[in-house]
């Protein structure tokens, strides 16, 4: 059974570009259970879905990313987080593992580094 | 007055950051030209599309990212995109921005906090700001596939 991700950005352009990675195969074994748009959207999804995986945004309207990993870690500690933002600093990266992420990516990301770091997830 | 507030390390941090947005997100790498000050004061550069990012924090300014409509079109033909509206263009400029400013962040530390994107068509004269500036904004000019856009950067340093 595939495991569920849910997507988390701002930007509909990167939501769609990480979906396309488990529809055309490279991401084989997920499954896109949710996509959101903010923070507040993807708290109320996470609730409902219960996302095996997610893939994180940090700066966002309404809640931000570090808010929302927060609130996931505390209501589904069995759901693991990927951030994938372009705040690469590394306090930023520190805080955001100490609030309950699993994993960092940073953009501007290779689909190939997005592949690697949600696979060492589902392991 | 007017004034010079970055170094020269600075503006290349932004430079470098879009030579890599490009060559990661396309595999073409952006060339990108000397930054120049605007001697205006004011950005007058905007394009079809700019998406704009404040700064705030131990700065404040902004960073904004302008491009024509064939340049960004070309950008979502990369990723993979087949839908070309308004609002998918002002999408990737804004993430385009919002990419650049993050990149920006390593250098400048927690201190430069950015805001989430703003996407604004069009050539207006200046940016949406309700702030006066003590600094001179900088253009960076960069060319990609032979489309010609502009990253415009503003930052006063907080004393």
């Amino acid at each position: 059974m595939p495991r569920q991700l849910m997507i988390v950005d701002d930007s509909m352009i990167v939501r769609n570009r990480i979906a396309r990675l488990c529809s055309d195969g490279r991401l084989a074994g997920l499954a896109i259970v949710a996509l959101a748009g903010d923070g507040a959207q993807a708290l109320e999804l996470a609730r409902a879905k219960r996302p095996d995986l997610v893939t994180m945004d940090l700066t966002m309207p309404h809640m931000d990313g570090e808010a929302c990993i927060e609130a996931i870690a505390a209501e589904l500690p069995d759901t693991r987080i990927l951030v994938v933002s372009a705040l690469s600093d590394k306090a930023t990266a520190l805080r955001a593992l100490l609030k309950g992420a699993h994993g960092f990516l940073h953009k501007p990301f290779k689909d190939e580094d997005l592949v690697c770091a949600l696979t060492e997830l589902m392991d | 007055m007017l004034h010079r507030d970055l170094k020269a390390e600075d503006i290349e941090v932004f430079s470098q950051a879009l030579v890599e947005y490009f060559q990661v997100t396309t595999g073409e790498a952006a060339l990108v030209r000397s930054a120049y000050l605007l001697d205006s004061g004011e950005p007058a550069l905007w394009n079809d599309f700019n998406g704009l990012i404040n700064v705030t924090g131990g700065y404040r300014g902004s960073v904004c990212f302008s491009a024509p409509r064939e340049m960004l079109s070309h950008v979502l033909l990369l990723a993979g995109e087949q839908v070309f509206t308004d609002e998918r263009h002002s999408d990737i400029v804004g993430e385009i921005a919002n990419t650049l400013s993050g990149r920006a962040r390593r250098h400048f530390g927690e201190g430069l906090e950015i805001s989430v994107p703003i996407a604004f068509p069009g050539r207006v004269a200046t940016a949406p700001s309700a702030e006066t500036f003590t600094s001179l904004p900088f253009a960076i000019p960069l060319a990609w596939y032979g489309y010609q856009a502009d990253l415009v950067v503003r930052l006063d340093r907080r004393s």
